[in-house]
């Protein structure tokens, strides 16, 4: 039986499904973050990637 | 990471997480949060109290809770279900502040040499990505699952 050290132990860790969270899918919170993302994206645009 | 970390609940989508912060100031609910941007497969993870009364989100209160090492590790642990499932998302982070986002900077370099073996990180300086390194002050931090 594992044990919640184990659990823990684990990078991806167990998440119980809550449906009262759905909710905050389609709210805009954390708006302007998003808005500085985007700016980010447009001004910047994505990190190269290189095949080493 | 091998920290303490909070027990997570989500929806299913595993897009909008919560947690509890417990510690000296009480039981601080906190909602992370994975938004869609522009860019498809672009997401920007915020993170902040949930009012118990309310109901609203803020991300720029300092809570205090002598908890931010396993809040950070919760955060982490929410980035790694969220791209265990969406595994060619970009996840783009930065602080509400420039102490907060010198915090996230600090976390990072912290579990650098774990976060790298399975997450490009990227951080930005001067208007452009660079290779995430010790020491440097960015101002904001993107991660792609390897």
């Amino acid at each position: 039986m594992k044990t919640i050290k184990d659990l823990n132990e684990k990078k991806i860790p167990i998440v119980r499904i809550d449906n009262s969270l759905e909710k905050y899918k389609t709210v805009p919170i954390f708006q302007e973050k998003v808005d500085k993302a985007n700016e980010v994206l447009k001004t910047v645009g994505l990190p190269k990637l290189t095949t080493k | 990471m091998k920290l303490p970390r909070y027990e997570l609940k989500a929806e299913k989508s595993l897009r909008v997480f919560e947690f509890i912060s417990e510690g000296p100031k009480g039981k601080i609910p906190k909602l992370i949060k994975f938004s869609e941007t522009t860019l498809k497969g672009f997401y920007n993870l915020a993170f902040g109290d949930k009012s118990i009364e309310t109901g609203e989100i803020d991300d720029s209160v300092v809570s205090n809770n002598g908890d931010s090492e396993q809040v950070l590790a919760t955060v982490v642990s929410a980035v790694y279900s969220f791209t265990n499932q969406e595994d060619e998302a970009w996840v783009y982070a930065t602080g509400s502040t420039k102490s907060r986002t010198r915090l996230y900077r600090m976390g990072i370099t912290k579990y650098l040499d774990e976060v790298k073996q399975d997450f490009l990180v990227f951080g930005l300086r001067e208007g452009e990505w660079e290779d995430f390194e010790k020491g440097v002050d960015y101002t904001a931090f993107v991660v792609k699952r390897k």
